[in-house]
């Protein structure tokens, strides 16, 4: 049973549809802005971030929109973009069993964890809470906020595994189509900036600091001068589709879903390493059908930070050999955390969509230790007929999944 | 519940939470306009619109008195009476299980 990409939505820092974000990525845009009033945190070094544009959260409900935070509102209008895509309306048909939802975030609310625990240590207690805090907080708040935006009242899975939260969602779905289980998995994630979230990877050293007064050139994957990495939000969703259930309908596939894989570090939270990263690359390939020279592109994880972004080079090029074109999206849209791996996949179909690889923003110098690898440098017309796309995460999460065009 | 006269005042900063807090369109807010019915809340927005009340109006609302509320009508005169009774400062502070007892009942 073959497993197809359906339909697609987007919100990120280069803009809130994928034509737009995939257009920007062409023109080699940077969605990277400094945030001055983060110079008044005690400790922290890093003030660069990437938002999201304004969007129209009126197309969201009311009663549903007043539980959801900045992530769930994000995911939810990625979601109504992913369904009209994919041709399928919310309602009846698509309150199915064979219908999942699994989607999740790094955390609850940011925003709102800092509000509710702002006002409890101010008043002593939890008066003045707004009933609907919680629902901002919860583990599966996105998930759970995004069933509700659609009526949807099927199967329902959160997964968090941070920055490779949704990555994790896309091969759990492609595992229970290909098990049988479901027909139709609306899956992705999001997340949301807050100045926390910068300061997670700033306390260790992974953020950017010396580029606070030039935002569009950090980050900078792969290159000899990259500091750290941009903290970005948005969200990602795509339509995964049965085979069967593609005929059945007549709908439109835009690429096939390979398969991937989701392994475990088991060593340490944060500090990636090369042999697990090659260990999940190979168990991809394998739970995909594929070998190496199947792929043509890898649309690397790399965030710019000093360590990971060496540790991943060396990873790809033990398991292709030297030369395979690589990019990283980081240096344009920052580093989205959950969401990333969904745009990614996004991105990725789109340039095997385009016959176009999309460069690695901000890569001038490759470092010495960063190859050997075809690192992508400008926008380069090329035929791709399989994509792997890696995503890391701490707590020594290590994924990448396989995305193949359609002949 | 004891009837006292409702200041403009208080109807205008309750007509406003209402509609920058919950959307509610001016049109649509009428003393006989039910919360449930007519305005379209439930028993979340019920705690929520108390907080607002009190955080907007610098008042204490006793979260009791929520169950006897079922129209907007019946939200100015608690608002209003709230206000009396916290400038004579005789009205307990809210806890928040009280709070949602009371919603539920809405």
């Amino acid at each position: 049973m073959k497993v197809f990409v359906t339909g697609m939505g987007a919100l990120t820092s280069l803009g809130n549809d994928v034509e737009t974000f995939f257009g920007a990525l062409k023109r080699g845009e940077s969605g990277v802005k400094t945030y001055p009033e983060w110079r008044q945190y005690k400790g922290l070094h890093s003030y660069l971030g990437a938002p999201v544009p304004e969007y129209d959260v009126m197309k969201i409900p009311r009663q549903v929109r007043r539980s959801m935070s900045r992530m769930s509102e994000m995911a939810s209008l990625a979601t109504y973009q992913a369904l009209a895509h994919a041709d399928l309306q919310p309602g009846e048909k698509l309150n199915s069993p064979r219908v999942l939802i699994i989607m999740g975030s790094t955390s609850g609310s940011p925003f709102t964890f800092e509000q509710y625990f702002k006002k409890l240590i101010e008043r002593g207690g939890p008066e003045g809470q707004l009933s609907t805090s919680f629902f901002k907080v919860m583990n599966h708040s996105v998930a759970a906020n995004v069933a509700a935006s659609i009526d949807f009242n099927g199967a329902l899975l959160a997964p968090s595994c941070a920055c490779a939260t949704s990555t994790q969602a896309m091969i759990v779905g492609w595992e229970l189509i290909k098990a049988g289980l479901y027909d139709i998995v609306i899956t992705g994630g999001a997340d949301e900036l807050h100045y926390m979230s910068t300061s997670i990877f700033d306390i260790v050293m992974a953020a950017s600091r010396g580029y606070n007064d030039n935002p569009t050139e950090s980050p900078r994957p792969f290159d000899d001068k990259r500091d750290g990495l941009v903290v970005s939000e948005g969200a990602g969703v795509l339509i995964l589709e049965s085979e069967k259930s593609v005929k059945a309908r007549n709908a439109r596939p835009l690429a096939e879903m390979k398969g991937g894989a989701y392994l475990c570090d088991g060593t340490h939270m944060s500090q990636s390493s090369a042999e697990t990263m090659t260990k999940v690359m190979h168990e991809g390939l394998t739970r995909a059908g594929l070998t190496a020279s199947d792929v043509d592109y890898v649309n690397a994880h790399a965030t710019g930070t000093i360590h990971g972004d060496v540790e991943e080079a060396k990873a790809i090029s033990k398991v292709f050999g030297e030369g395979m074109a690589t990019s990283s999206l980081k240096g344009h849209l920052g580093h989205s955390l959950a969401a990333c791996g969904a745009i990614e996949a996004i991105a990725s179909i789109k340039m095997m969509e385009e016959g176009v690889l999309i460069p690695t923003r901000n890569l001038t110098t490759v470092a010495a230790d960063c190859g050997p690898l075809r690192h992508i440098k400008e926008v380069t017309p090329a035929k791709v007929q399989t994509v792997l796309s890696n995503n890391f995460a701490f707590g020594g999460m290590n994924t990448c999944l396989l995305l193949s065009a359609l002949n | 519940m004891s009837l006292i006269e409702l200041a403009p005042e208080v109807i205008a900063q309750v007509n406003q939470l209402m509609m920058s807090g919950f959307e509610i369109p001016a049109e649509k807010l009428l003393p006989s306009a039910t919360l449930i019915g007519d305005l379209g809340l439930d028993s979340l927005d019920a705690v929520d619109m108390l907080v607002y009340i009190e955080e907007t109006m610098g008042i204490k609302v006793e979260g009791e008195r929520l169950a006897t509320v079922k129209t907007l009508g019946d939200v100015y005169q608690l608002a209003s009476e709230s206000m009396a009774a916290s400038a004579q400062n005789l009205s307990p502070v809210l806890d928040t299980a009280t709070q949602t007892q009371a919603s539920q009942q809405l």
